[in-house]
């Protein structure tokens, strides 16, 4: 499996290796069935979401000041 | 927000010879961390920069962070004169970079680089593991959690088959 090959190839570090503990591989696997189009196109709406929750945040923000 | 299909529509319709790299050649690859900007390699022949100067010019292109009203002349002269630009325009942020740590400039990355065809247009991307060494290169703390991400997608994937087109 070509996935398998691969872990041979990766840096091994010890701090990359803790980081890889908490990745989400769920989030990975959904992206690698889109094509790459799609993969910017969300990205793009998760973009726009991203201000519109800072946005809102801002806001509500101000109104408890 | 950074328009990437309409900024990688600009550079194809001028033929810019240039490289996705960094964050969005991430999200080409799979990754789920999200990116504000467009990084690219760009060749820095004469007649690349004249296309790239070209791409841009109706985008209002600008020196991101500097102060409203400083005077920025795009032209040809004045990428021969720097390396890296860090530029906002109508339509978004991009990053001019004319190399970078661990892969060089646009003639070093360019054979190890993987076609696009996005937007109906296409362009060159940093490999996966082109993108991992890059990022090795670098040595910035706040990369090692978006490496684990390569690293990983890597694994999950096959070799460098991160392109179901």
């Amino acid at each position: 499996m070509a996935g398998e090959a691969n872990r041979e190839r990766v840096s091994n570090d010890p701090v990359v290796e803790a980081y890889k503990k908490g990745i989400d591989r769920t989030l990975i696997r959904e992206n690698l069935k889109l094509s790459v189009e799609d993969r910017f196109r969300k990205a793009m709406a998760l973009a726009v979401f991203a201000d519109e929750m800072r946005r809102a945040g801002r806001e509500a923000r101000t109104r408890q000041a | 927000m950074t328009d990437f299909g309409a900024l990688l529509a600009a550079l194809g319709e001028c033929q810019v010879e240039y490289i996705v790299v960094d964050g969005a050649a991430a999200i080409a690859h799979g990754s789920a961390r999200l990116t504000q900007d467009l990084d690219v390699v760009y060749r820095r022949t004469p007649e690349n920069l004249d296309r790239l100067v070209a791409a841009l010019a109706a985008h209002k292109p600008y020196l991101r962070g500097a102060p409203a009203g400083l005077p920025f002349l795009w032209d040809r002269d004045v990428l021969r004169r720097g390396l890296n630009f860090t530029l906002i325009t109508s339509l978004g942020e991009i990053d001019l970079l004319g190399e970078i740590p661990g892969g060089g400039a646009w003639e070093d990355l360019q054979a190890g680089a993987i076609e696009l065809k996005v937007f109906g247009t296409s362009c060159l991307c940093l490999s996966l593991p082109q993108l991992i060494r890059a990022k090795v290169a670098a040595g910035r703390p706040k990369d090692l959690e978006a490496l684990a991400e390569l690293e990983a997608i890597l694994e999950e994937d096959g070799e460098y088959g991160v392109l179901p087109d």
